[in-house]
């Protein structure tokens, strides 16, 4: 199973991919914002997206929005990992197309299970 | 004008939470101080301002050594690897607190919205705030080094 990790902090792409290699998965492409995660994305296919909220030049939000708008990955799964968790916060991310939310500071336990209810969504 | 006892809780328990959580170190708390207090020993300032509702800043306050130490945690790497991550560890340490922060404070009032985080490294230095502002400082120890977080409150509230 091959993730992107869309984030602009360098550490927490580590930390992600840190996470996701204790639960046994080993295959990632990396963005640092929602610009490259679109470009990624255009190259080459992946299984699931991890995406931050707050980042430079293309926002989490708006990527997972034009990853909606395409055809070829209107039903990718997405995760998005963020420290916005207040209600409106929430709304508006399950409103741009978000599978599951998970919010920072967070454990493994937590990321697996989100990541099994995203790819049951 | 002092800091509300409350905001003070909820950024060190903010704080508590992104160590034992991220950093995997817990913090243990020492004695709070109001206004500009010494900043001895401060190499690394990581900034998150906050608007909305409130605005201001937090500022995570650490030696150098101490950052590498939690930019090392985080990573899962050992020391003789680190290879200029500090700035964006500290800086995403300042963004969870921050974060944490907010959204524990947007659960009894309007949410504040945060920005991007600041991270400055160097030697001598202190910080300072030309408009009124309102300042605590709350320190902790992780595993015997200093590490402190900032709430500074700016604008009308701070006056």
């Amino acid at each position: 199973m091959r993730f992107l990790i869309v984030d602009d902090s360098s550490t927490m792409r580590r930390i992600i991919i840190n996470t996701l290699n204790k639960l046994g998965y080993k295959d990632f492409y990396e963005a640092a914002n929602g610009r490259e995660g679109v470009d990624r994305l255009a190259a080459a296919p992946v299984d699931m997206v991890i995406t931050d909220w707050n980042m430079p030049e293309m926002s989490g939000i708006d990527f997972i929005r034009a990853v909606r708008a395409n055809a070829a990955t209107k039903t990718l799964p997405v995760l998005m990992v963020t420290t916005n968790a207040a209600e409106d916060d929430i709304k508006e991310a399950l409103r741009a197309g978000v599978n599951n939310y998970v919010v920072k500071p967070f454990t493994p336990d937590t990321i697996k299970e989100k990541i099994q209810a995203a790819l049951k969504a | 004008m002092t800091i509300p006892a409350e905001l003070l809780s909820n950024l060190m328990t903010s704080t508590e939470e992104v160590f034992e959580t991220m950093v995997f170190k817990p913090l243990v708390r020492l004695p709070s101080a109001d206004g500009e207090a010494a900043q001895k020993g401060t190499n690394v300032v990581a900034t998150v301002a906050f608007a909305g509702h409130r605005r201001g800043l937090v500022a995570i306050h650490s030696s150098i050594d101490a950052a590498r130490n939690i930019a090392c945690a985080m990573l899962g790497i050992p020391e003789a690897e680190i290879n200029g991550e500090i700035p964006d560890a500290m800086g995403e340490v300042a963004n969870m607190v921050a974060g944490t922060f907010r959204n524990k404070l947007a659960a009894v009032e309007p949410a504040s919205a945060i920005a991007v985080p600041t991270v400055t490294i160097g030697s001598d230095f202190s910080t300072k705030y030309l408009s009124a502002v309102r300042r605590a400082r709350c320190p902790f120890e992780m595993e015997g080094m200093p590490i402190a977080v900032e709430l500074i409150l700016t604008g009308e509230e701070a006056a």
